[in-house]
């Protein structure tokens, strides 16, 4: 007999809690594959070391982009290997739970919910990550209050208000913490003729990224390919500079939570003002990003103490009560 | 003959109306119970998203947590 799954697959993360157990995995979402044979040669952290350092042969991807299935084909394999390596075999079948931006479409949502049935899943249901994230982050949602959550995700950034184990408003836009990557890649190219990869540009942005000042801010050197001669070059870069350089992509995640507050009711506003936001996912982990959030928002803003588990365990938690929380599932409410 | 027929209407109309009296009972019935088993199943999701009820799964995996220990 199958335990059941809550999946949560995200565009950087992939992450599976079994029911009973806790969660059970937690890796990239990154898939190697020979572009020849078709055959997979690595996931997960494996195929992340790979990324832009593969002969021609090989393809290191990331299946997912903005949370939708880019690949339908490659996501598919993914969760199948996913699942192997979690123990469902093809006599047991789980009931699983993923996890999806609330922004996805309808033909995205038949995507992941088929890629997870032929992948091996006896019944794939679907839950918004904001609503996940709430009860993972352990928000009083059960009762009538208002809980304001975001939820900043490698591709979308989620803002919901719930309350009484329902969403009241809610508001998403399909920009991420790759967003930032790529504004910091673009920014280097630009105004210092070098080239950088995805792994540097995030390296750059864990070491001395941040959306406000502070009095960390440090410099640091990097290395990429001169775009002028094609050699080895360095340059150095500020924080200041990285900060210039992500302003877009931050702007355009405080902008969708300042929309989300608008839409609030004006009963539930007040809750936030004293029981302030709750910020989860790894994009929230960007220094200074909350502190931004408070000072244009004027709502205390605080972290979830497990920022990046918070999502899966709250669909664990429905795989747990699978009966009880049905009527949370995207397909119960169309 | 005549008598008989007529006996025999009287039953049929008697069990027509007992049906359909049953038939109504049963409607009645079942409706109260639908209104009954929404709230039911509102407390039911409202309950399973207590804290009590998430310290089998949230709680077992946050290390730091230990309101619940």
């Amino acid at each position: 007999m199958a335990r059941d799954l809550a999946i949560d697959l995200g565009t950087a993360n992939t992450l599976v809690y079994m029911k009973g157990r806790g969660i059970v995995l937690n890796e990239p979402s990154v898939i190697a594959v020979n572009r020849q044979s078709g055959e997979v040669l690595a996931t997960g952290h494996d195929a992340w070391d790979m990324i832009g350092r593969t002969p021609s042969y090989i393809v290191a991807v990331r299946p997912l982009r903005g949370g939708a299935i880019t690949d339908f084909d490659i996501t598919e394999r993914m969760i199948r290997l996913l699942l192997q390596r979690v123990g469902v075999s093809r006599f047991t079948r789980p009931k699983v739970v993923i996890c999806v931006p609330s922004a996805i479409t309808e033909v995205e949502r038949r995507a992941v919910t088929d890629a997870t049935r032929r992948a091996g899943a006896s019944d794939a249901q679907l839950i918004e990550q904001p609503m996940a994230a709430a009860i993972g982050a352990n928000l009083p949602i059960d009762e009538p209050v208002g809980n304001m959550v975001i939820d900043i995700g490698g591709g979308t950034t989620e803002t919901a208000v719930i309350s009484l184990g329902g969403i009241v408003a809610l508001e998403a836009v399909r920009v991420g913490s790759f967003d930032i990557d790529a504004a910091i890649q673009n920014y280097v190219r630009r105004e210092h003729g070098v080239a950088i990869g995805e792994r540097t540009a995030e390296e750059i942005k864990i070491q001395i990224g941040s959306a406000e000042p502070g009095p960390e801010d440090r410099s640091a050197d990097i290395r990429g390919r001169d775009l002028v001669t094609g050699l080895p070059k360095t340059v150095r870069l500020t924080a200041e500079e990285v900060r210039f350089a992500i302003d877009e992509p931050v702007a355009a995640m405080v902008a969708s939570v300042k929309r989300c507050l608008a839409k609030a009711p004006p009963e539930l506003a007040q809750d936030f003002l004293a029981r302030g936001m709750y910020l989860v996912g790894g994009g929230g982990m960007l220094r200074g990003l909350a502190q931004r959030i408070e000072r244009e928002t004027e709502v205390p803003v605080k972290m979830s103490p497990q920022p990046l588990e918070a999502v899966v365990l709250g669909a664990g938690h429905c795989i747990e009560n699978y009966q009880a929380l049905r009527g949370m599932f995207m397909s119960a409410r169309r | 003959m005549i008598a008989l027929s007529f006996i025999t209407w009287v039953f049929t109309i008697l069990a027509c109306i007992s049906g359909g009296a049953l038939l109504v009972l049963v409607y009645l019935d079942n409706r109260k119970s639908r209104i009954d088993d929404g709230i039911a199943k509102f407390q039911r999701h409202i309950d399973a998203l207590s804290p009590e009820a998430r310290r089998t799964s949230v709680h077992r995996n946050n290390p730091d947590d230990r309101r619940f220990r």
